[in-house]
């Protein structure tokens, strides 16, 4: 048997983290797969579990001037059709997993789980998403990127928990999410680009590229963005192999049950390169 | 509007099911029930020098080779004594049965399980038909690893080759396929009445209880099989519920309670059996006018292990390797290798997929490589009524193939798409054309089947049929009832046809092989029409029907010559994609099908069965990669071995052309496997087309296709 606890309010919950170091469990998609035992018995979890789905303070969807608040146990089926979601999140979300999974599923319980192939990391990265990590002691927040430091690794620590996402309300104009999964639904990630860009009077102000399951965490390079902000849409279309060249040492994928390295690297690449031509081409 | 059988019903078991109300084996509890865990094997070949079993608690009991009864086999006997019920010795296979742990609580006997220490000495292993055929690690069947080695011979191929102008070489190879059948193996056997009752998740009773006598030393009628409700088979329900009765029965014997054993999803893709891969290897022969003029083709299956039903695996994809193609002059070898993975078996075409896409793809090969439109070369070998098979038999009935040809072309926009997507442009057609022979091969219905179908009219004036065939999702509970409604005159609803049960029923033969409808559904229909007479006099009654070989029809089963089958489905699967430049997705954009069945019992059901066999093909050839590693599947989970969702194939269009069969149940012929020949070959060349390389082998994966763009 696990411990389990299911605190009535979010301070009570803070509590139950620090006394007992509980596992925070929000719909449960991952920690019972993971968990799962053989036919007729009990998963067997190896921790005690700390239940969070189920706090309205935590569920909820909302914005101001700073941005986008999603409560670390808001479904990800609320998330899909929120008005508040940045529109590549919302199509992110809707593409993960299938209907049921996606009614019990969190936005907080993807980043918790750390997966390299985790589609909503990839994307949120791309949005300069933070969390907001509460524990008695106050809180404080991260960007993703930097919460998220190996596969299934993060910095959380034993007394906290995610309580929100926050999503920049300042967003680049345009953005372009492809999702490469095993099939058209219901399927984990090969690959997956979160691209996104202001182009302004032929010119880029902002690109971004976030690439998902080609490396130990999502792979976005600040440094190579930055040396495409700037460019004229004329230079873009020089510099374009340079640019895929300079990506290219960066993704690293494997070889596992659903994929091959070989073909990962391939079609990020093809993706990026599409992704500029998308922007050259302005549509 | 369709009127006659062919109008569809409400399905007898359709609400129950869709409803929940169903109960399937795991469902139903039992009194007093002991678990079973079967231990297996955790390398590939090698000898166990020892097996440590911890000490079990009480009620718990380790069972394995010194517990089958006196005078019982350790042999399991499929088509003969065959896989051994536990092995103490000779490891052949990563996950070979071991013992049984059975005893009342689940989490404990995992606990136990996971405690028992096996020591081996380890072997060299062959997983694959090259390693096979090398007897790498030595021969582990034979001297030479093949369970099978056939030859055949039509026309005169050696002087067809010393005329060649050129010939074209070709290798075509398939994967793995695992049948994810909707509900996993499930077994519960008991002791009633000093016999030994075995419910199982099955499609043949009477196998099981062929399989399990010899190794209790009982005799047939003392093991009663009563088939529980089976939530798909596909052919992984055909044998390999022996593999688990054998054990629980040697079980029950010894503790004498009910033992059930449940396999749980991962359990099943990892310890299943499965489809066969395969690689044929074909030189076709040319003249000076690109004609066909000869075929030289070397087939060989991944066996497994154990023999299993391989040889006859084999003996299918052998008839089928010419496809719907007169070819004059042929020669042919066919092997089945013995390799150190699990024992491949059943599994939908049984063999007939892999001969069809191997010659599909080449015949697609060799138009490209001759500069020909692929259909019309296909079409200008096609048999027809009087062609010579390459067994040299003969198609006895009337080919519709150029008229449904006509149709689907039609219906497709084949003509204008073909011309108008250029090879290579991202966008592809393909088209496969099939058949399928209905009944098992050669005379296994007349010497060994010998199916038998009872009916009886009793003293309160129901109805009941009496066979041995089982619903699984298939709607055989409908469509029998429908045949003998049919000649009754009767609502179909009030017929009886209970899940059969070896001990009431006549062995009508085992559900495979497409013979359902056509051979069963038949006496189904005999018996009927001899009961019509008795229906009005008074207490009870009863008729008989036994299968007797359609007239004109004649097998050596010593050479392998003459008519292979009786009478064949025929069917046309026509496929339009789209390749994403970037990630090599394919988006299949139109699935047409025409097929021609005889007559159709149930026009619903019919198109269920299309529906679900092209879209489980088309599952086989993009998306179902089944890889092996050290001897273990590398993919056994849901998340990983990936089946197409409704999401991934547009809905099929699906028409059929009717051509009665005499000697089938209103002209019907078989169908359920028809359905499942084609479509992978049609999506392969669809995806040929779309980026003008070769495609040789299936899956057709991303992976596979970027391959092929970049390395040509």
């Amino acid at each position: 048997m696990t411990d389990s606890y299911y605190p009535k309010s979010l301070s009570e919950a803070l509590e139950l983290r620090r006394e007992t170091g509980a596992i925070p469990f929000a719909g449960g998609t991952d920690l019972m797969v993971r968990f799962r035992a053989q036919a007729g018995t009990l998963p067997k979890l190896p921790h005690p579990v700390l239940f969070l789905g189920h706090l309205e303070e935590l569920r909820q969807i909302s914005m101001d001037s700073s941005g986008t608040h999603i409560g670390a146990s808001a479904l990800l089926s609320d998330i899909g059709v929120s008005e508040h979601v940045h529109p590549m999140l919302s199509e992110t979300v809707m593409l993960m997993a299938s209907p049921p999974l996606r009614n019990l599923a969190t936005l907080a319980g993807n980043i918790g789980n750390a997966s390299p192939a985790g589609d909503a990391v990839c994307s949120l990265i791309a949005l300069d998403a933070s969390v907001v990590l509460a524990s008695l002691s106050g809180e404080r927040t991260l960007l993703l990127e930097e919460f998220i430091t190996g596969p299934g690794k993060t910095v959380m620590k034993s007394d906290e928990f995610i309580r929100e996402i926050v999503v920049p309300a300042d967003q680049p104009d345009r953005y372009w999410y492809r999702k490469v999964g095993t099939r058209k639904a219901n399927a984990l990630s090969k690959l997956s680009l979160s691209a996104m860009a202001t182009v302004h009077e032929h010119r880029v102000q902002d690109f971004r590229a976030a690439f998902g399951a080609v490396g130990p965490v999502v792979i976005r390079r600040r440094d190579l963005e930055a040396q495409v902000r700037g460019m004229t849409l004329d230079q873009l279309s020089r510099e374009t192999e340079g640019i895929v060249d300079a990506y290219r040492p960066h993704i690293i994928p494997i070889d596992d049950q659903r994929s091959q390295a070989v073909y990962r690297l391939q079609a990020s690449l093809n993706l990026l390169r599409r992704w500029i031509d998308l922007l050259m081409q302005g549509g | 509007m369709t009127t006659g059988i062919s109008r569809s019903v409400p399905r007898v078991d359709a609400y129950d099911k869709a409803a929940g109300i169903t109960r399937y084996i795991a469902d139903i509890p039992v009194a007093g029930v002991c678990y079973g865990k079967l231990v297996r094997t955790s390398i590939s070949r090698g000898t166990i020098l020892d097996i440590d079993v911890p000490e079990l608690p009480e009620g718990f009991w380790f069972i394995s080779e010194g517990d089958i009864p006196e005078g019982g086999r350790n042999r399991i006997h499929m088509i003969k004594e065959d896989w051994p019920v536990f092995t103490n010795s000779e490891v052949r296979f990563y996950g070979q049965t071991i013992g049984i742990l059975v005893g009342p609580d689940r989490e404990q006997l995992i606990a136990l399980a996971d405690a028992v220490r096996v020591t081996y000495r380890e072997q060299e292993a062959a997983f694959t038909i090259e390693e096979g055929l090398a007897c790498r690690g030595g021969a582990l069947h034979g001297d030479d690893n093949l369970f099978a080695d056939y030859c055949l011979v039509k026309g005169d191929p050696e002087s067809a080759f010393s005329r060649a102008h050129r010939v074209i070489e070709d290798v075509i190879e398939t994967g793995f396929q695992e049948h994810v059948y909707m509900e996993p193996q499930g077994i519960t056997v008991e002791e009633q009445d000093g016999k030994i009752v075995i419910h199982a998740s099955c499609q043949c009773p009477f196998y099981i209880r062929k399989a399990v006598a010899p190794s209790l030393n009982r005799s047939l009628d003392d093991i009663i099989v009563r088939q529980a409700v089976t939530g798909g088979g596909f052919g992984g329900k055909e044998h390999f519920p022996d593999i688990i009765a054998s054990a629980a029965a040697v079980a029950v014997t010894k503790v004498h309670r009910p033992v059930q054993v449940i396999f749980d999803r991962e359990e099943d893709m990892c310890y299943s059996t499965k489809r066969h891969p395969s690689q044929v290897i074909f030189k076709t022969a040319l003249d000076s006018e690109n004609r066909i003029i000869g075929m030289d083709i070397d087939a060989r299956i991944n066996a497994g292990a154990y023999e299993s039903c391989s040889p006859v695996v084999l003996q299918r994809l052998i008839f089928s390797s010419n496809s719907v193609y007169d070819i004059p002059n042929v020669q042919l070898r066919g092997r089945a290798v013995a390799t150190s993975t699990i024992p491949s078996d059943a599994f939908r075409g049984f063999g007939a997929p892999q001969g069809i896409i191997a010659a599909e793809l080449h015949m697609s090969h060799i138009a490209r490589e001759i500069g020909m439109d692929e259909v019309e070369l296909k079409r200008s070998l096609m048999v027809s009524k009087g062609s010579r098979t390459i067994t040299n038999g003969t198609i006895h009935e009337t080919v519709k193939l150029h008229e449904m040809w006509q149709r689907i072309a039609e219906v497709s926009g084949w003509h204008e798409k073909k011309s108008r997507y250029a090879p290579g442009s991202g966008r592809g057609m393909g088209a496969a054309f099939y058949l399928h022979g209905g009944g098992f091969t050669g005379s296994g219905e007349q010497d060994i089947i010998k199916a038998r179908v009872r009916m009886v009219k009793r003293d309160d004036g129901i109805v009941e049929i009496l066979l041995s065939n089982v619903e699984m999702g298939q709607g055989l509970q409908t469509t029998f009832r429908k045949i003998a409604a049919q000649v009754l005159d009767c609502d179909y609803r009030d017929i009886l046809l209970a899940d059969p049960d070896t001990d009431r029923v006549p062995d009508s033969g085992p559900t495979v092989a497409s013979r359902s409808i056509m051979i069963v559904g038949r006496l189904v229909q005999l018996a009927a029409e001899q009961l019509k007479h008795k229906l009005h006099e008074p207490g009870a009654q009863e008729s008989e029907a036994a299968y007797t070989q359609p007239p004109g029809c004649h097998w050596d089963q010593e050479t392998l010559q003459g008519d292979a089958y009786p009478a064949y489905g025929w069917g046309i699967c026509v496929i339009e994609t789209a390749v994403d430049p970037d990630t090599c997705e394919v988006e299949t954009l139109g699935v047409w099908t025409i097929h021609e069945i005889g007559k159709a019992i149930d026009e619903a059901i019919v198109h269920g069965q299309v529906t679900g066999g092209v879209i489980q093909a088309l599952g086989y050839g993009s998306l179902e990669k089944l890889e092996l590693k050290d001897g273990k599947f590398f993919q056994h989970t849901m998340a990983d071995y990936i089946i197409p969702t409704t999401l991934d194939f547009p809905g099929v269009y699906s028409e059929l052309v009717e051509n009665p069969y005499p000697y089938g149940p209103f002209g019907a012929k078989g169908l359920g496997e028809l359905v499942f020949d084609g479509a992978a070959a049609s999506y392969a060349m669809a995806v040929q087309h779309a980026v003008d390389r070769t495609v040789s082998r299936i899956p057709v994966t991303p992976e596979y296709i970027m391959e092929l763009k970049t390395h040509g």
